[in-house]
């Protein structure tokens, strides 16, 4: 059910250190690879990634969404914090705005708050929507990225 | 391949980028990666709860391989904006029926180049992008916007 009370709601901020395993396992994934060396170095070889012009090893453009579920009991604890069901969940829509890159070993401070929170359609077919802004700090205080997830209960 | 800023116009495409058919090892591997343990990827008795006929793939991981496809071409450093939105669902492919269930879960990803601008300083450009299964069915569309040397 969208919950209008919940505008405006930032949820707890969230440290966490980017691991350079985490990254491999990543790349590994959306490259739909079985092993690292059959994936784009720069996500595993800090050499090879200092060659490219990147500082060390760097994350893919959409590795940071993963962090919403990492945190405060995941997928199930956010649900709860924000009062969805998760029967009639989807994600909609993604947008990311990069100012930096996120790399390995970077320790990473996580901001999310709910924008907008409605309800679409009449009767029996309404959809629920909730969209959260999240932005990514590093250790040196830098804004790394903001991004914006528009969820949906259908 | 090198790209720079000049040797792209307006209307020039992206090369296409075809994934492997999505097998339910893949969605799974891409759970354990981004921790999106949604059953609703993995686990055929919560389908069948809700109705549905099969395990989906989750949207990040179609977002995933097109990042895979925007970054074969233009390098993640030079990406300055990504923005997605889901259309429709993406079953995996059935082993026990690979000839008939492949084409549904093979993505390609298309796009073209709509502007090209300045904005804070540097030189950048709009991609507009497509990503649909080999059966012509939409599963995303967006955009990216990049800078180049």
């Amino acid at each position: 059910m969208a919950d209008k009370s919940k505008i405006g709601m930032e949820l707890p901020a969230y440290t966490f250190k980017v691991e350079k395993d985490k990254i491999i396992e990543f790349a590994i994934a959306i490259s739909q690879k079985g092993r690292k060396e059959e994936i784009n170095p720069i996500y595993y070889d800090e050499e090879a990634a200092k060659k490219a012009g990147y500082k060390g090893i760097v994350a893919p453009p959409t590795f940071a969404t993963s962090s919403f579920f990492w945190t405060g009991g995941g997928l199930m604890g956010a649900i709860k914090i924000l009062g969805m069901d998760l029967n009639r969940l989807l994600d909609r829509e993604e947008e990311y705005e990069y100012f930096d890159n996120i790399y390995a070993g970077d320790v990473i401070t996580r901001k999310m708050k709910v924008v907008e929170m409605y309800t679409k359609g009449k009767g029996r077919r309404t959809i629920d929507v909730t969209i959260l802004e999240t932005e990514l700090i590093n250790q040196q205080g830098e804004l790394l990225m903001k991004y914006r997830s528009t969820l949906m209960e259908i | 391949m090198v790209v720079n800023y000049n040797d792209i116009e307006i209307g020039n495409e992206m090369p296409v980028y075809t994934s492997a058919p999505i097998t339910r090892t893949d969605i799974v591997r891409y759970a354990g990666a981004s921790g999106d343990f949604n059953p609703l990827h993995h686990d055929q008795t919560f389908i069948k709860l809700i109705g549905m006929k099969n395990v989906i793939a989750h949207g990040m991981l179609i977002m995933g391989i097109v990042s895979e496809a925007v970054t074969s071409w233009i390098e993640n450093k030079y990406l300055r904006k990504f923005s997605a939105r889901f259309l429709s669902m993406t079953e995996p492919v059935d082993w026990d029926d690979e000839e008939n269930t492949k084409g549904r879960a093979t993505i390609i990803v298309s796009g073209k180049i709509v502007k090209k601008f300045e904005e804070n300083g540097e030189k950048r450009f709009q991609c507009e992008i497509i990503a649909q299964n080999a059966l012509g069915s939409k599963k995303l569309s967006g955009f990216f916007i990049a800078t180049l040397p």
